[in-house]
């Protein structure tokens, strides 16, 4: 039952050439931009404007809310340290969750949908973590894979580099999966029953977006933050 | 609230790819070295230690979060 499935990106030239993912990605990011963009329209003419907060709801207001909820979230996790962490965290969580959200739009797929996408944020993550602990600690770092005492180092550096391999495997096959199941199981209870009885299923698609959004931030500040972490082996 | 759930629902996943990825990596170690099935008995082990081992790092997590209140 493989059939292409309608999609506004086709309809758009240059887009319609590239892949669904990598299209409705461009979508996100032109959206995100625009967004931005109308958020700090005219900040830049008048610095004084920083300081005053504007009455009513516009797209700064809104913009500020998502981006101190973001902070708040990275600050309880991460400590003090926190914002540091504030760019890549907030850049992948926003991205993530226009991304989810995209999916529940007819005639937009999930760019998460497909192991590309979230493979590419998860490697970013991989890779990052070890550029910050390299940062941090030097070649020190190096320590963190063998355990308390070094002749433990023989079993300790094997587990330590199946723990670190499975982070990005678990990353981005958790978040493909919940997205691609959630949108498939919609599509069948679609094709069941037109009428009513999907709509639960896109409550709890709603729901999987936040949550997955969360996870994927949650995990890579936890990542971070044993990256950058001081070295304790209490057993 | 939503955190905690969001966070503790990632475990199972944990264990159970960090035994794959133990698995993955033994059984190539073997398929490059010829020593079938060494290296895949042994990786095995490795990778169920690693998936207690995340499990030990969120109890830690959990008893530092039960502390703060």
């Amino acid at each position: 039952m493989e059939h292409k499935g309608f999609s506004i990106c086709d309809m758009i030239p240059l887009l319609n050439q590239l892949p669904s993912h990598v299209a409705n990605a461009i979508v996100v990011i032109v959206f995100l931009l625009i967004v931005a963009q109308l958020g700090t329209r005219g900040l830049r003419k008048d610095p004084k404007k920083y300081f005053i907060p504007e009455a009513k709801l516009t797209f700064r207001t809104a913009g500020e809310m998502i981006v101190e909820g973001v902070l708040k979230i990275v600050k309880d996790n991460m400590g003090p340290r926190g914002p540091e962490f504030m760019m890549i965290i907030g850049t992948l969580a926003l991205f993530i969750f226009v991304s989810n959200v995209l999916g529940l739009i007819p005639g937009f797929h999930s760019p998460t949908e497909t192991l590309n996408t979230t493979g590419a944020c998860a490697i970013t993550v991989f890779f990052l973590t070890h550029y910050y602990g390299f940062r941090e600690h030097g070649i020190k770092y190096l320590k963190h894979f063998t355990g308390p005492v070094i002749w433990l180092a023989p079993l300790m550096v094997p587990i330590e580099l199946i723990g670190h391999f499975v982070r990005p495997v678990s990353l981005s096959v958790r978040l493909f999966g919940n997205i691609f199941g959630d949108h498939y199981i919609c599509a069948i209870v679609f094709g069941l029953v037109p009428f009513l009885v999907p709509l639960p299923m896109m409550l709890l698609g709603i729901f999987v977006a936040i949550v997955q959004t969360l996870v994927f931030i949650l995990l890579s500040m936890a990542y971070f933050s044993g990256a950058i972490e001081e070295i304790e082996h209490e057993g | 609230m939503i955190e905690q759930i969001a966070y503790y629902s990632t475990l199972g996943l944990e264990m159970g790819l960090a035994v794959a990825v133990g698995v993955g990596i033994g059984y190539y170690l073997d398929k490059w070295l010829g020593t079938r099935p060494w290296f895949l008995i042994i990786f095995l082990f490795f990778g169920i230690v690693a998936g207690f081992r995340s499990l030990y790092r969120a109890l830690k997590r959990m008893e530092r979060e039960n502390r703060g209140g």
